[in-house]
């Protein structure tokens, strides 16, 4: 909706100050769209995918020439200007892809889940290249993910959409420290069984009225009490477990995760792998050279 | 201006990516050529007829090769459009300042220049193998014009069609189901006398066979302006609609 392939049901939305309705003109001047698809053409060179993207942002040739150069280089793609695009693997059709959303220098970049079906070692390397691209242009990257690690490593504010409203916002550190501290997961079973649901529900009873607990949250086979120490609190718990009988298999500290974050807020684990269509978390990364 | 040079730029993009297939480009440049050769070889016979008069089958069905060109090339130009939808090449293009309507345009008019270079190729062709155009270059220049504005028609109305289906099985049955049938429904084969009655009368619903007189008055007859007028009023009312059939689905998909 925000980079106008889609007309709003109701309501006003206002992208780099201009209206999506009244102007869509010149709100699609001024962004950069990456679809989670990659929607290069095959049949083209990479430089005459961006040199017909140029146009369509009316660049003028010479601009457009060095625009290529740069961006080229920003996604290091160097060489491969002239190869056709059916020979560039997965990774680099992707790179070409955001390269094709910046040719115009916009002002907003919208990322629909740039990283989706890639494998871990590309997924590190087109982030280096979102945190460069953050680093060098004087621009906002809207971004859109499923894999909260993606969030906390790129960006500066983080909003979390649960069916289609925002739950939070604010920066990954803020959501983190909303969670009250660190987190204690305990696991009284390994796999899920009834009796080990009742274990869950008396140990989180047996939890719940302790001063240093500031919140619960169960999933599967583990209960996460947020608590304001963990090392102190951790013991506690093992004590107070033990002295109602209730086996501990595993327990762990951790400082909170934008994991937990979504859990806390939407009731339920992230599941990447079922696409969750109603649940998905935005990210917002604005970054400027002043 | 904009509108110009994006329709400049698609036009460009698609006729790269067509040339860069050159099976494709020898294969559409050579199935006219055995068209014309293989039919004029099965009909032979026909040359007796005497609704033919003094002219062969070769010269009568010359018209009927080259719009049947048309038809096939025009019919088929979704195709592209569908691979742009899949590939999500659409969607990414309507995100940028590009003028709507110059995306339809320009396919529809690249597929344009594919069917004047065939059908040129078909004239020259035809001429070679003995067919005289009595009107001259003027007049194939003429033809030219009428088998552009069925092809223009045709091929926005393919492109409509796919925007429409979104998927290729559907789009290719009904282009099988239109295309070939309506070069039967004309005169393209056959001298309109010879038809059965009904399809003598189905013929003139059929822009096809508009063309086909067209082309043949062009060729056998000279300017026999009552037809021709008919048949560029017709052909324009055909493109028109189909533009509007194409930009009103583009419209649905893109905005």
């Amino acid at each position: 909706m925000l980079n106008t392939l889609l007309r709003p049901t109701s309501g006003t939305a206002t992208v780099a100050g201009f209206d999506v309705l009244k102007s869509p003109a010149e709100v699609r001047r001024n962004i950069g769209y990456v679809a989670q698809d990659v929607g290069v053409d095959e049949h083209a060179t990479g430089r005459e995918n961006l040199t017909l993207y140029g146009h369509f942002y009316r660049l003028d040739n010479k601009t457009i020439k060095q625009r290529i150069k740069e961006i080229f280089e920003l996604v290091d793609l160097i060489g491969y200007e002239d190869k056709m695009v059916s020979s560039y693997s997965g990774g680099m059709r992707k790179r070409l892809d955001i390269a094709m959303g910046l040719i115009h220098q916009p002002k907003i970049i919208f990322l629909d889940e740039p990283t989706v079906g890639l494998d871990p070692q590309t997924r590190a390397r087109i982030w280096d290249y979102i945190r460069k691209l953050a680093k060098s242009m004087d621009v906002t990257i809207f971004l859109t993910t499923h894999y909260m690690e993606e969030a906390d490593q790129l960006a500066d504010r983080v909003a979390i959409i649960d069916l289609g409203k925002i739950v939070t916002s604010g920066t990954p550190d803020e959501l983190k420290r909303s969670i009250g501290g660190d987190v204690v997961t305990v696991s009284p079973c390994v796999v899920k069984t009834e009796e080990c649901q009742e274990f869950l529900q008396r140990t989180k009873s047996v939890l719940s009225n302790k001063p240093f607990v500031v919140g619960m949250q169960e999933a599967d086979t583990t209960l996460a009490v947020y608590v304001q120490n963990g090392e102190s609190a951790a013991p506690n718990i093992m004590r107070i477990l033990d002295s109602e009988g209730i086996e501990v298999q595993t327990l762990s500290v951790s400082r909170p995760s934008l994991n937990d974050v979504f859990l806390k807020y939407t009731g339920r684990n992230i599941r990447p792998q079922e696409g969750a269509p109603t649940t998905y978390t935005e990210v917002a990364r604005r970054r400027s050279r002043r | 201006m904009d509108m110009l040079s994006d329709i400049y730029y698609q036009i460009i993009r698609d006729l790269r990516s067509r040339f860069r297939m050159p099976v494709w480009i020898f294969l559409s440049l050579f199935q006219p050529i055995i068209w014309l050769l293989l039919f004029t070889q099965i009909f032979q016979s026909l040359s007796q007829l005497p609704q033919l008069g003094t002219v062969s089958y070769l010269q009568f069905f010359a018209p009927g090769v080259v719009v049947m060109t048309v038809i096939f090339g025009s019919a088929w130009a979704g195709m592209g459009m569908l691979q742009d939808i899949d590939m999500g090449i659409l969607s990414k293009m309507l995100a940028t300042p590009v003028t709507r309507p110059s995306i339809i345009i320009g396919r529809v008019i690249s597929a344009m220049v594919m069917l004047v270079i065939q059908a040129l190729l078909i004239f020259i062709i035809a001429v070679i193998m003995g067919v005289e155009i009595t009107t001259g270059v003027p007049g194939v220049l003429l033809s030219i014009v009428i088998i552009s504005l069925l092809g223009l028609g045709l091929a926005a109305i393919s492109n409509g069609l796919a925007l429409l289906l979104r998927r290729q099985e559907p789009l290719i049955a009904v282009i099988n189901f239109i295309a070939l049938p309506s070069v039967f429904l004309s005169s393209a084969m056959m001298p309109a006398q010879l038809l059965p009655a009904w399809l003598n009368t189905l013929r003139h619903f059929n822009p096809v066979d508009y063309a086909v007189v067209g082309v043949r008055d062009l060729i056998l007859q000279g300017y026999v302006w009552s037809d021709l007028r008919t048949c560029l009023l017709v052909l324009l009312a055909w493109a028109a609609a189909g533009i509007t059939f194409g930009a009103l689905m583009f419209r649905n998909r893109a905005e």
